[in-house]
């Protein structure tokens, strides 16, 4: 993926979009943003809101807080003004108040783990950009019939060296088990960090192997 | 906009409250009309406050009764099918963050993981990994023989028209390779000739076209490159293999 420098904010005339897909993707993200927002005051301010708009597709998308129907109908007079707030309302509206305060943290830390793994890819792009490479590194395409038999060799080498290093690291933790009592001066290091992607299959190291596990790596290129 | 981050909580304070009530209110009916105009749909929001007996109501109530009207009109299942309320909306949200974030590592470990291949390809050591490390880098090793699988049929079946520009690639790279002291040992030891690679007449003379060039060049450009604290192969220890490898690979 290239490097988008996006133009930033732009001035937005205020008429109908002209190109149909920028429109449909301005309706989704302003749609998202304005929930959002209706979100937020509804919390900030405790206040009840509805909004209702139909996309370009003609399809409904509605936000209600408490619920959209009871406050259309409240709206449309089709109910007895205004609900009652007695002690027993009163708690199952905090309980609801409670419940929605804890979904907006979990969401805020996602958020941020979320920030900082995006900025961790950044970083590990800038690596690579300033990498002065081996030719191996060069897209495969740049690479000639000999260049990729080799390639090719020196990959197949260094994963039976992969499988024989992981071998011995399960060795050393199977035996690990038998002799590591509580307090034990000797721990194994890496123990704690196994990860449940690798599969303890003895005959195929790599059989099911799925990428995404713990990492011990620090830095150090 | 905002000098601070406000926390997503109830205000407590009533002066404060009805201020940010006021103005995120006005923001709303903004944005809802920004909405309806730029996408030239229909829409419609209500706000109850305690402080208005009536709601406040976009565009208008006349409006606004003609917008439920036709909402209303659709069958239930279309009413309901993307109707949220506050906590089925955070709990969107949560889901799409979690999948973004699932990507975004899995992107960031083939990445960081890449690199120690890369590594690894020049001697560097295996030791400092854990099992799940060793796994994820067997992972990523696999995809890319695979792709190297699939490129040297496809060159082999002729395809490949670049048979210029990758002499153009390779000689730029053989430069970088030539500062690098440890490198990727060729399979065959020591081969000097470059007939022993079964080049045909045009690569024979240009690799040794190419010899000729970087033994011209070779002098300052020996950088230390990668920190051999274990080799992959143990017979290649020899420092001063710059020549060796572009004999062997440079047709």
């Amino acid at each position: 993926m290239t490097r988008r420098i996006s133009k930033g904010r732009q001035r937005v005339e205020m008429v109908k979009m002209k190109n149909a897909s920028n429109l449909q993707v301005t309706f989704s993200k302003r749609r998202a943003g304005l929930f959002k927002k209706a979100s937020e005051l509804c919390t900030l301010c405790g206040v009840e809101i509805a909004i209702v708009v139909f996309s370009p597709g003609d399809k409904v998308f509605s936000f209600g807080h408490p619920s959209v129907d009871t406050l259309v109908e409240r709206f449309l007079g089709r109910d007895l003004p205004p609900p009652n707030n007695d002690v027993h309302n009163q708690l199952i509206v905090a309980h609801r108040e409670a419940g929605i305060r804890e979904l907006n943290m979990k969401l805020m830390n996602l958020e941020e783990v979320l920030q900082m793994e995006k900025n961790r890819g950044e970083s590990l792009q800038e690596i690579r950009r300033r990498a002065n490479g081996q030719w191996w590194e060069s897209p495969i395409e740049e690479l000639n019939l000999f260049q990729l038999q080799h390639l090719k060799e020196a990959l197949e080498r260094l994963e039976q060296k992969v499988e024989k290093v992981a071998q011995q690291q399960k060795m050393v933790n199977n035996h690990a088990f038998p002799f590591h009592t509580l307090g034990s001066a000797w721990t194994p290091p890496n123990c704690a960090r196994e990860s449940s992607s690798y599969g303890l299959n003895g005959g195929a190291p790599f059989a099911n192997r799925a990428i995404g596990s713990t990492s011990s790596i620090v830095p150090n290129y | 906009m905002t000098r601070k981050k406000v926390k997503l909580a109830f205000i407590t304070n009533d002066s404060a409250r009805k201020a940010t009530f006021k103005k995120r209110k006005k923001g709303l009916m903004k944005k809802v009309s920004e909405l309806s105009t730029l996408c030239g749909i229909d829409a419609c929001a209500i706000i109850y406050s305690p402080y208005d007996t009536s709601p406040e109501v976009w565009p208008n109530t006349m409006g606004a009764q003609r917008v439920l009207a036709e909402f209303k009109r659709m069958p239930e299942m279309e009413q309901s099918k993307k109707m949220v309320n506050q906590e089925s909306f955070i709990r969107q949200r949560i889901a799409k963050a979690s999948e973004q974030l699932k990507k975004q590592s899995k992107e960031n470990r083939e990445k960081e993981m890449t690199e120690v291949m890369y590594q690894g390809l020049t001697g560097k050591g295996l030791q400092n990994l854990n099992l799940g490390d060793l796994n994820d880098l067997g992972w990523v090793i696999d995809q890319n023989l695979k792709e190297v699988y699939k490129r040297i049929e496809a060159v082999k079946k002729g395809a490949s028209t670049s048979s210029s520009s990758s002499v153009a690639a390779a000689a730029a790279a053989a430069v970088a390779a030539a500062a690098a002291s440890q490198a990727v040992p060729p399979p065959m030891e020591q081969k000097p000739a470059v007939v022993e690679l079964g080049l045909d007449p045009m690569q024979r003379t240009q690799t040794e076209w190419f010899t000729d060039w970087m033994n011209s060049n070779t002098s300052d450009q020996h950088i230390g490159y990668g920190h051999a604290d274990e080799m992959i192969l143990p017979n290649f220890n020899d420092n001063h293999n710059a020549n060796v490898w572009p004999n062997n690979f440079y047709p």
